[in-house]
């Protein structure tokens, strides 16, 4: 769906620190969402977690510049870090051409599923994002 | 909202104390200029490819390295820094990055204006003149819970030595760099002819944030504060973080917002072509306002360099298929000899690969 302007698609969980999370069995793929991008302008660098790190949920786990800041970047759930997208981080502006595919930016097994509650998902994805361009996108 | 005017500072201890304040979650402007000079590089930056480190080493420059972005800035006590600390969640303030630099980016135009200088904030960080010409930069970072939001007013500027610290791949391109920054880059001094009072800007600049942050606190830096700073100075000053990020050759030297100098280098069968293009606009696509090839490939006559492969250059998109034609109309005329390059080198010099 889109929101505003904004890709959202409906199978996707969403952090709201503007992550979006795929699930497949328990291994999430995680990306930043069209908003952040379009928000953030154009990405040029990227710092991303190591293969074998273990974080919580709503942990630091690397850093993004855009437009001379450097920012954060969180993960959705907890778990293990089982792969890092070495395109994106040699080419960080496919975070920003394709977001929900080729400029994904890792992927994580997930140690407890149950926090996807915690995420957002559809009609709740949704209000949430009408309610962050309500206050960040004006 | 606390006020820290500092006025000058250690070189070091000048930049580390808004890192320190924000892992803290103290919300503070601070003004301050470093006492010496000192290089400042940008959080990803690779200080080995970014730096000429024999030269600083030499000259006796201390290597700072920032958790904010941006490229390599020579600091001096000519700049004056402003530093906004606040809380992520506190609504008070801009809650992005692009709502920061809009907002936060008034009062440093607003001062200058008070001083006769007519500035905008030009996306994405830069305040510019009514010319253009580059007055300030800014940048940021999310550091502990905080939001950081900096910049300089330029009093004064050392273009010499901003246009030595920087590594290049080539000696011969230093004027060029020189010229780039003098080109794009003014200071109050300039704009003014006169170098303005300190105490006038610091107190202008603070008049100015007060109208956009609200009521400000003054206060002074703790001694225990100090030695904590100090810890993070020693932190940051580690081998492991200052050279912390590894990247490959030096691709680019950033003049103001929207103008780069783009270094390229191919071995082809007839030599080394090096080149250094001046882009306005995007990387790629952007135009290509200026161009210098060098290396020690056969060229005959030597004069068709510039009045022909160059030329062919200048003036065009930096996209391979806008290049490619007028380069391969230059290496099809009959009359200059360049054994050992054709066409695809030379785009590969230009840093367009496939």
């Amino acid at each position: 769906m889109e929101v505003g302007g904004y890709l959202l698609p409906d199978d996707l969980w969403y952090h709201k620190e503007h992550f979006w999370v795929r699930m497949e069995g328990d291994v999430a793929t995680v990306g930043v969402t069209d908003f952040f991008q379009k928000l953030a302008g154009e990405i040029s660098y990227l710092e991303l977690p190591s293969e074998g790190d273990e974080y919580s949920q709503d942990d630091v786990v690397g850093t993004v510049e855009t437009g001379k800041w450097v920012g954060k970047i969180y993960s959705p759930l907890s778990g293990t870090i089982t792969e890092v997208n070495s395109e994106v981080v040699d080419e960080p502006a496919l975070a920003n051409r394709d977001p929900y595919g080729s400029g994904w930016l890792f992927k994580l097994k997930a140690s407890d599923l149950s926090e996807l509650e915690n995420l957002f998902k559809g009609e709740a994805a949704l209000k949430w994002m009408e309610e962050e361009i309500r206050k960040k996108a004006k | 909202m606390y006020l820290f005017n500092l006025d000058r500072m250690p070189d070091l201890l000048s930049m580390v104390i808004f890192h320190e304040l924000a892992r803290e979650g103290v919300e503070a402007l601070v003004i301050v200029s470093p006492e010496k000079p000192l290089i400042s590089i940008g959080y990803f930056q690779d200080a080995h490819q970014e730096v000429d480190l024999d030269y600083i080493k030499s000259s006796g420059l201390p290597l700072f390295r920032r958790e904010v972005g941006g490229g390599t800035t020579y600091l001096d006590e000519n700049q004056i820094f402003y530093q906004v600390i606040y809380s992520r969640k506190n609504k008070r303030f801009p809650q992005t990055i692009k709502q920061a630099y809009e907002v936060l980016s008034e009062p440093p135009c607003r001062a200058h204006e008070r001083f006769g200088i007519k500035v905008r904030f030009r996306e994405v960080n830069d305040l510019v003149t009514e010319d253009g010409r580059k007055i300030g930069g800014e940048g940021g970072a999310d550091i502990g819970e905080c939001m950081v939001f900096v910049g300089s007013m330029l009093m004064d500027f050392d273009y010499q030595t901003m246009s030595r610290v920087a590594k290049i791949p080539d000696e011969k391109w230093r004027d060029k760099v020189y010229k780039s920054l003098e080109e794009n880059l003014t200071t109050m001094r300039r704009e003014l002819g006169e170098l303005p009072s300190r105490e006038e800007v610091q107190e202008i600049l603070i008049a100015e944030f007060q109208k956009v942050l609200g009521p400000l606190e003054k206060a002074e830096l703790t001694p225990d504060f100090l030695r904590r700073a100090r810890a993070l100075e020693r932190q940051m000053q580690k081998p492991e973080f200052l050279f912390g990020k590894k990247k490959g050759e030096v691709d680019s030297l950033k003049i103001k917002s929207g103008l780069n100098l783009i270094f390229g280098q191919h071995k082809a069968r007839g030599g080394l072509i090096r080149t250094i293009q001046e882009v306005e606009g995007p990387s790629l696509g952007g135009t290509i306002q200026d161009l210098s090839i060098s290396g020690d490939f056969t060229l005959i006559p030597r004069k068709s360099l510039r009045e022909g492969l160059e030329r062919s250059i200048i003036g065009a998109r930096r996209e391979k298929y806008e290049l490619f034609p007028r380069i391969a109309q230059f290496m099809e005329s009959k009359d200059k000899e360049m054994p050992g390059v054709n066409t695809e080198d030379i785009i590969m010099a230009l840093g367009l690969k496939d």
